[in-house]
């Protein structure tokens, strides 16, 4: 933490010092009108990627209308200047503010679609809202219509440009780097482990769209006291467009790299002007281009970071971090039991009675019961195709059931989200493995540590302390429970890298981190040897101790759960065919008929 | 063994499959000769649909080769293997489930041109499948599942290969349909097609087979005579249950 | 009166988006991409067939099938240049090409003809037939007959043919196609080429009836038959066709009886309620993801 203070105190000053030089060269005439216009005009479009590259880079998701949001955000930072009455550089602050959350109310309109929809149809969506935006402005009487909206005093000075640019690029890092962020980037990689994670993601969706409607608007009061008139044509889809090339030129997800991009995109038109004519084409040239050639961006996703620079030229240190983190040895000593223990007696933690499903007429699933006390390890088996699977995707209520009950300690849960299913109690783990392959292995932990954690959005923008301690807590929680696993030397490594087994084992950990009392294991030894197999069981067995939870698991594998396995569950063909004890089960002629494929 | 000096209709020598960072085959090697049903067991994950895919050319390999007929693979293309005469009924069955009965079985033949020949392999599969003949006007969706098993062997079998490769005909079918699609396999093996079974039910695919590899994790682990292996102690503790 | 006059203008301008509304849904049902670049290939089939008119001086009838060929032509590189590579990346990236592919053509049409709008000449011309006291234009005729005849014909040869069968199957599972012997690059080239021809030839017929033509002609059209497929189903073809016809129509009425300003408002607003009341559009299947 102390180093992470350090590198943001090293930040601001020099944040400071280049105000300071910029303010004096201005002062001086050095950075004459001309110079200095282009630098505003920069220093908006950087504030657009930056807040762009929130829904593109993090959320993945393309929308296309953020220049309407901007224009929202200009018009009515624009109006209330001309109606307040007041002295318009006095309530300057205020004026953009309201210009944020104006254009804010709209993205949380637009992402209110994304509770349905992803992918292309949402980018078609926003697209839409964009030019409905500017097709309103156009013929409402208030914003003076086609003919734009003229004498808008010009407020917007430098120092504005500079603090606001520096606000949004600190939040958009800050924000990045907690577990709001980590939950964004989550739905990024893998949207279904993130709700099974425990994330909310219609939330975060509409969270990131908010969010970035929000920044666009501030970007647009500052635009609208800049250039002093308004025109509606200013914010359609080929200005969002030139944002997007900004975003992919940076690298999606990287915000320096937007930062660059705004720059170089913003002063070379300029400069070249009489070429000026090329300029859509050379955009629409570098969408294709980098799309074909370098899909990450110019910058890649790597942040450029001054502390990083810092360490490097003084300390000429080739392997400097690019951010520094917690020591999770020294604190591992501090953190908490993983859990307290549960009482002797097991009380019944999960029963479904009479759950069903069907897929267009095809019965997958019907009249499945099963009930699991806390503590126990219960193994369902069945050939493929059974609906092993099916079931947990029934009791973690990714289908909702045709037919049945589902109470976790007494509770229905049928049609709650898989999110808040996962918060009662119900973790799992997938058969073809979901981890979040992009982010490193303490990341994929961590988001799973989501609700365990309840400072505030605002809390972690603003590093408050109880950020810190929050974030230090799970760091040391999750070191910990990637030693259960052998991981932790793994931590900084991206998820994707890792050999098969220990993404299984990942995919396990992360399933704990979220402090299940029943964990559904789909298939973990899928892909192992026999050795590595037994290994797992073990482990498994271990996890059920240690970490007090009851186990459902998913083996096709009939000698493996044998040994592990209080009590077992047989499907064949979508229906439950036999119940009881290994010994039961192995006896079972139904079992042997329709299981062991029989003679 | 005698086997051996005659060419393998399919051999596939030291494969190595990638997915992403994930070594998932790691240097397998096996051969099928004119006239057997080989059976690759394992499993779960342990790479059998991938090689399966790979030889099809669904996927490309990292290292190794597949010869079929003594011809490389290496270069071909999916659509053009299929017309070299090797088939693949792939796992899940993956029929067409919007077209008819009758379309799927035409997609079967897309690679031939003789209209006598195709119509001859239609009447011969809609003996062999009197269920898809009653339904050929049927939409493929709307079929059983056993059902949806026999017209993805039926659209195999009408690009008229010498070489079928089965990935889980048993998958998600009850006792019965899995013994009925079993003696199917037989019966297309007697009439002369060379068949590589890929089965989790080990049992059944042992009973049928001539001879099996035993897969794990990406390997060969075993190979023989598969009514051995069916007595094979250790092959049954440990895949047999 | 004033309503059928409207609701005729509607069918005629909903035959157009039908038509162009056919190449999104054949490419998004068989690659699951929205081929952004569609929109322009109409524009580059009006300046086609204008520049083979007006400067090699080539007959209607010729120039229409100058500006197919050019069009099926410039449908496949697109594909094989700017998408192709991408299959197996994200699907942003590809969305991110498309939308650039698009800009390209715009921005060098502007650059080789210049922003500035100009007139099509229009050989269409014929004496309006008239219907219980209802006058409809030789040229809407023309546009309606030759959509509807242009539909059944693409619906019998994706039904009947054997390319047809396979560019089905290939929509429906890639991989299974392949294991059938269907060539998948040629199927998705084939793909591509019909919905550029059938832009073209919509290209011609809107430029005859409307005989305006610049650079970004293309784009609000284009996204109009986009909302169109997504309307009807995307991936379905008769959905296509009920589409364009919905929206001209929807169009058309708010034109005549609200506010011909607010008309591209109403038609983005059918296209956010259809997708939050049923994404799937009207005619459409409900996508299965699996776990």
């Amino acid at each position: 933490m102390r180093k992470k203070l350090q590198s943001y105190g090293l930040n601001i000053l020099a944040l400071a010092l280049l105000y300071g030089l910029m303010s004096f060269l201005i002062g001086q005439g050095a950075i004459n009108k001309y110079y200095l216009g282009i630098l505003l005009s920069a220093g908006i479009a950087i504030i657009m990627a930056v807040s762009l590259n929130l829904t593109i880079g993090l959320l993945g998701e393309l929308a296309l209308g953020h220049a309407g949001f901007m224009g929202v955000g200009a018009y009515a930072a624009a109006l209330f200047t001309k109606n307040i009455g007041m002295d318009p550089a006095t309530v300057f602050p205020l004026t953009l503010l309201l210009g944020g959350l104006a254009a804010a109310v709209f993205g949380l309109i637009i992402g209110i679609p994304a509770l349905r929809l992803k992918g292309d149809y949402l980018a078609i969506i926003t697209l839409g809202f964009g030019e409905i935006i500017r097709v309103l402005i156009i013929n409402l009487d208030f914003t003076g219509g086609a003919r734009g909206m003229r004498g808008i005093p010009r407020i917007t000075n430098f120092t504005y440009v500079y603090v606001l640019v520096a606000l949004v690029v600190a939040v958009m890092f800050t924000l990045g780097r907690s577990r709001h962020g980590r939950a964004i980037l989550s739905i990024r990689e893998d949207p279904v482990a993130a709700e099974a994670s425990g994330i909310p993601t219609t939330y975060y969706r509409i969270f990131a769209f908010t969010v970035a409607a929000f920044f666009a608007g501030v970007a647009g009061g500052l635009y609208a006291h800049y250039v002093g008139v308004l025109d509606p044509n200013n914010f359609g889809f080929m200005k969002s467009i030139e944002y997007l090339v900004m975003v992919v030129l940076g690298g999606m997800g990287s915000i320096t790299g937007a930062i660059s991009a705004a720059l170089v995109l913003t002063a070379l038109p300029e400069l070249l002007r009489q070429f000026s004519e090329y300029r859509m084409l050379v955009y629409s040239l570098l969408l294709i281009g980098m799309m074909l050639f370098r899909p990450a961006g110019l910058l890649g996703i790597r942040e450029f970071s001054l502390t990083g620079l810092l360490s490097y030229v003084f300390r000429r240190c080739p392997h400097a971090e690019p951010e520094e983190r917690e020591m999770p040895q020294a604190v591992a000593q501090e953190a908490p039991p993983l859990r307290p223990p549960v009482a002797e007696d097991a009380p019944v933690l999960l029963s479904a009675q009479r759950l069903g499903i069907q897929f267009g007429g095809l019965k997958a699933l019907t009249d499945f019961d099963v009930t699991i006390h806390a503590g126990e390890i219960v193994g369902l088996i069945g050939p493929n195709g059974a609906g092993k699977t099916t079931v947990f995707n029934l009791l973690t209520n990714v289908y909702l059931p045709t037919s049945g009950v589902i109470e976790v300690e007494g509770v229905n849960v049928v049609g709650v989200p898989t999110h808040e299913i996962t918060q009662v109690g119900i973790a799992r783990t997938f058969q073809n493995i979901r981890l979040f392959r992009k982010l490193t292995v303490l990341d994929n932990v961590k988001i799973a540590y989501h609700n365990q954690m309840q400072y505030t959005s605002l809390e972690g923008t603003l590093r408050l302390p109880r950020y810190w301690s929050e974030e230090a807590r799970a760091n040391a929680r999750a070191y910990q429970l990637l030693r259960v696993f052998g991981l932790e030397k793994l931590a900084e490594e991206r998820a994707d890298s890792l050999p098969y087994g220990a993404q299984r084992k990942l995919e396990i950990a992360r399933a704990l981190a979220t402090n299940p009392k029943l964990l559904l294991l789909d298939e973990p030894a899928a892909g192992m040897n026999p050795i590595e197999t037994q290994d797992l069981m073990a482990t498994i067995r271990n996890i059920c101790d240690r970490f007090n939870v009851a186990i459902l698991l998913i083996e096709h594998d009939m000698s493996l759960v044998m040994g592990i396995c209080e009590r077992i569950v047989v499907l064949d063909y979508g229906q439950m065919i036999a119940l009881g004890t290994p010994d039961e089960i192995r006896r079972d002629p139904k079992v042997i008929g329709a299981y062991l494929g029989g003679e | 063994m005698e086997k051996e000096k005659e060419l393998p209709m399919l051999s596939v020598e030291n494969l190595r499959v990638y997915y992403g960072a994930i070594h998932a085959i790691k240097g397998v090697s096996f051969t099928a000769y004119q006239g057997e049903i080989v059976s690759l067991i394992g499993a779960n994950g342990a790479g059998k649909s991938t090689i399966l895919n790979t030889i099809a050319g669904l996927i490309r390999p990292k290292e190794g080769d597949c010869r079929f007929e003594g011809q490389s693979l290496k270069a071909v293309e999916a659509h053009q293997i299929v017309k070299r005469g090797l088939a693949l009924v792939p796992e899940g069955r993956r029929i067409f489930s919007r077209m008819t009965v009758q379309e799927n079985l035409e997609m079967g033949a897309y690679g031939r041109h003789d209209k006598e020949g195709i119509e001859r392999d239609r009447e011969r599969v809609f003996e062999s499948f009197p269920r898809l003949k009653e339904r050929r006007r049927q939409v493929g969706g709307t079929l059983s599942g056993g059902e949806q098993q026999m017209l993805a062997t039926a659209r195999a079998l009408m690009s008229n290969p010498r070489m079928i490769m089965m990935d889980e005909p048993s998958m998600g079918l009850s006792p019965i349909l899995v013994q009925e699609i079993f003696s199917i396999v037989q019966e297309i093996n007697q009439q002369g097609t060379t068949v590589l079974l890929v089965e989790q039910n080990a049992k059944m695919a042992l009973a049928i087979a001539s001879r099996a590899y035993v897969l794990e994790t990406g390997r060969v682990v075993l190979s023989g005579d598969a009514k051995e292996m069916l007595n094979n102690e250790e092959v049954r503790r440990a895949y047999l249950g | 009166m004033k309503f059928l006059q409207q609701l005729i203008n509607g069918l005629q301008v909903g035959s157009i988006y039908a038509l162009i509304a056919l190449g999104y849904t054949m490419v998004y049902g068989v690659l699951q991409l929205i081929n952004f670049a569609h929109g322009d290939i109409i524009m580059v089939g009006a300046y086609t067939a204008m520049v083979a008119m007006t400067m090699l001086g080539i007959p209607f009838w010729a120039a229409t099938l100058a500006a197919i060929a050019v069009c099926a032509a410039l449908g496949v590189t697109i594909d094989r240049i700017a998408y192709k590579p991408l299959r197996a990346m994200p699907r942003i990236n590809s969305l991110i090409t498309a939308i650039g592919v698009s800009l390209l053509l715009q921005n060098a049409a502007q650059l080789i003809f210049s922003p500035n709008p100009q007139t099509f000449p229009s050989e269409l011309k014929g004496a309006p037939i008239s219907i219980g006291g209802l006058d409809i234009g030789f040229i809407t005729v023309v546009i309606i007959f030759v959509a509807v005849l242009l539909m059944l014909l693409l619906q019998a040869f994706v039904h009947k043919t054997r390319m047809g069968k396979a560019m089905r199957a290939v929509s429906e599972d890639m991989g299974a196609a392949q294991l059938m012997g269907i060539n998948l690059s040629t199927t998705i080239s084939l793909t591509f080429a019909i919905g550029s021809a059938l832009a073209a030839i919509g290209a011609v017929l809107y430029c005859s009836a409307y005989s305006r033509i610049a650079p970004t002609m293309g784009a609000l059209p284009g996204l109009k038959a986009f909302i169109a497929a997504v309307l009807g189903g995307i991936g379905v073809l008769p959905g296509a066709m009920l589409g364009g016809f919905i929206m001209g129509i929807a169009e058309s009425l708010t034109k005549g009886f609200i506010s011909s300003q607010l008309a591209d408002a109403v038609v983005f607003g059918i296209l956010i309620v259809v997708l939050l009341v049923k994404p799937s559009g009207i005619l459409g299947r409900r996508a299965h993801e699996k776990v």
